[in-house]
């Protein structure tokens, strides 16, 4: 009995240092909960971003001016939103794998400034916050997605041979 | 003071590439005669021409400030270069797939040879993001 008991406290031991984030012994790093939760922040804002560039493509948006959309901004929202789910596919790739996560995000993070800036130069004309409420909420939360990515990225265990 | 990265010959040539492309895209939109300009006044050249401003601001920064980042912070210089990198083809995607009914370059032998050897500049960046991340532990 008393045997049983020592077994039972080595093998909690055991797994208790094996589940711990700073384990060696393990091919992979357990992130803590704060990347868990930027990361999904992340995950579901392109996904309702991609979203709603579809549903701005289909015409199933309302309150959108045909003429704003003419100006070549449909199929800018087009490739942005096929880019844009190519780009959050290899994030969630390589933080399942857990390499190269740092690059991607970097990947990323340079694709929605210049995404940003673009749009800022292009269709600041056209644009008014009050006509576009849907699209303009995330021009407006852009800023709140960067600093999200930058955060994931360094806050980040990446078990990289590179770094 | 400043570090010494000791990289392969094959980098500086890229790194060279890069400033001389980079230079001689400056060079091209600082110089375009205005007579370009009143002979095609219509708004999509316009608006290329504020985007290509905008970049050709960042292109300057990116210039003067890399040097500094390779010699005194080289433990950054491999996110720096990757991010350079991905800017350099996220504007070429940009221009070729995305706002291809948006944007208009002026019509300039110069600008249109520029345009075209754009790849050139992604190749030397790419060699050098792979060398910089790939590099042996060792080296720093």
């Amino acid at each position: 009995m008393k045997n049983k008991n020592t077994n039972n406290l080595v093998f909690s031991t055991i797994l208790g240092n094996g589940s711990d984030k700073n384990s060696n012994g393990k091919d992979y790093n357990v992130q803590s909960s704060t990347f868990r939760l930027i990361f999904s922040f992340i995950n579901l804002y392109a996904l309702i971003l991609i979203l709603l560039f579809f549903m701005v493509k289909g015409n199933l948006v309302e309150g959108i001016d045909n003429n704003f959309l003419h100006t070549g901004f449909l199929s800018v929202l087009n490739a942005r939103g096929i880019l844009l789910l190519l780009l959050m596919i290899s994030l969630n790739i390589s933080a399942y794998f857990n390499y190269g996560f740092n690059y991607v995000c970097l990947i990323l993070l340079a694709y929605m400034i210049n995404s940003a800036i673009d749009n800022a130069v292009l269709f600041s004309g056209f644009m008014h916050i009050t006509d576009r409420p849907y699209l303009s909420v995330f021009t407006l939360t852009r800023p709140l997605f960067v600093i999200a990515l930058f955060w994931v990225m360094i806050i980040h265990k990446d078990k990289d041979v590179s770094d | 003071m400043f570090e010494n990265p000791q990289l392969s010959n094959f980098f500086w040539l890229s790194m060279s590439i890069a400033y001389a492309f980079c230079f001689s895209s400056l060079y091209t939109y600082l110089t375009i005669p205005e007579y370009t300009f009143e002979l095609n006044n219509n708004a999509q050249i316009n608006i290329t021409m504020k985007l290509a401003t905008v970049r050709l601001v960042i292109v300057a920064v990116a210039l003067l400030v890399y040097p500094m980042i390779l010699f005194r912070f080289f433990k950054y210089a491999k996110y720096f270069t990757v991010a350079l990198t991905a800017w350099a083809v996220a504007i070429y995607i940009d221009d070729i797939f995305v706002l291809t009914e948006v944007i208009k370059y002026p019509e300039s032998g110069l600008i249109t040879s520029i345009q075209s050897l754009r790849p050139i500049l992604i190749v030397s960046l790419l060699l050098m993001s792979i060398e910089l991340v790939f590099r042996p532990l060792t080296a720093d």
